[in-house]
């Protein structure tokens, strides 16, 4: 294996460096992914069925709470993937940390929404607005419920191996997809909520 | 602690934070639909460029010209599936 050392840790080999290049790869699909996804609700959006449409069900507050909390965590793992850079193992994990707490937050947050839109009877069969609207936000939730368990097994790791090549890698590809998640969230936030509540 | 929290990174969370605010603004604020989606789109593309640049490092290896070809045809198949199937699902019977 060769090292080259004038690079940080997680592209100092071909293979990291390639391995990096095939997540962007993979995100480059799950644009494509959420896209078939925001197609269909734009498609759907009007088809209430007789029940409740975006306007009766959005609550800012919890969407709001939701954002902010994500776009901090987009934060934090930046700086979990600097302080690595700068070889401050305690430092990475410490701001990998903070950002897996916030996706627990997000998800506690998503999770009684769920809970107060079924109340509000806008369950997943309601209409094929409630659907697609529960599929959409159901599959960026599930995104980051994978993200949470994948952070916190790359923590555990980290902690035991410490930064080395493999290690600072998959925590580089780790902070990608957490990135991309968050892209998604401002999409769902801006044309799903906002513009159900305009 | 001050090298923990680089002006970069520091800067585009204070930006991403101000588009949030901006985009806030459809809501709280009574605006047509056309200058509402407008001003969402303008903020939902700014932040997502922001993210990618500032944060996902999109530009600093080796590969940038294959990563940001990727991502663009990425983007551009979403926007072809989403617009194309609004024209032939809604538009088209208006």
């Amino acid at each position: 294996m060769k090292i080259d050392n004038s690079l940080p840790l997680e592209y100092s080999t071909e293979e990291n460096r390639l391995k990096i290049l095939g997540f962007w790869i993979f995100l480059g699909a799950e644009i494509m992914l959420f896209g078939t996804l925001f197609a269909s609700y734009f498609t759907l959006v009007d088809r209430t069925a007789g029940g409740p449409d975006g306007a009766e069900i959005f609550k800012i507050t919890p969407v709001l709470i939701e954002t902010i909390v994500l776009l901090t965590s987009s934060f934090t793992i930046g700086l979990a993937i600097h302080a690595m850079r700068l070889g401050k193992k305690k430092a990475m994990l410490a701001f990998l940390g903070v950002t897996l707490l916030l996706g627990a937050g997000f998800l506690g947050v998503e999770i009684y929404e769920f809970v107060h839109y079924v109340h509000e009877g806008a369950g997943i069969q309601t209409s094929a607005f409630t659907s697609i609207l529960l599929t959409t936000l159901g599959t960026h939730g599930a995104h980051v419920t994978l993200g949470f368990f994948w952070g916190l097994f790359i923590l555990l790791q980290v902690k035991k191996r410490g930064l080395t090549p493999e290690t600072a890698n998959k925590s580089f590809i780790f902070s990608l997809y957490w990135h991309f998640l968050d892209v998604v969230w401002i999409f769902i936030f801006s044309f799903i909520y906002l513009k159900g509540m305009m | 602690m001050k090298e923990l929290f680089p002006a970069k990174q520091v800067m585009g969370f204070v930006f991403s934070l101000i588009l949030t605010a901006v985009a806030l603004l459809v809501y709280f604020m009574d605006m047509s639909f056309e200058l509402g989606m407008t001003v969402l789109l303008v903020t939902a593309f700014i932040q997502a460029g922001l993210q990618l640049v500032v944060f996902m490092h999109a530009g600093e290896s080796e590969d940038k010209a294959a990563i940001y070809t990727n991502v663009y045809y990425g983007l551009f198949i979403a926007l072809v599936t989403i617009f194309g199937t609004l024209l032939c699902m809604i538009w088209g019977y208006i």
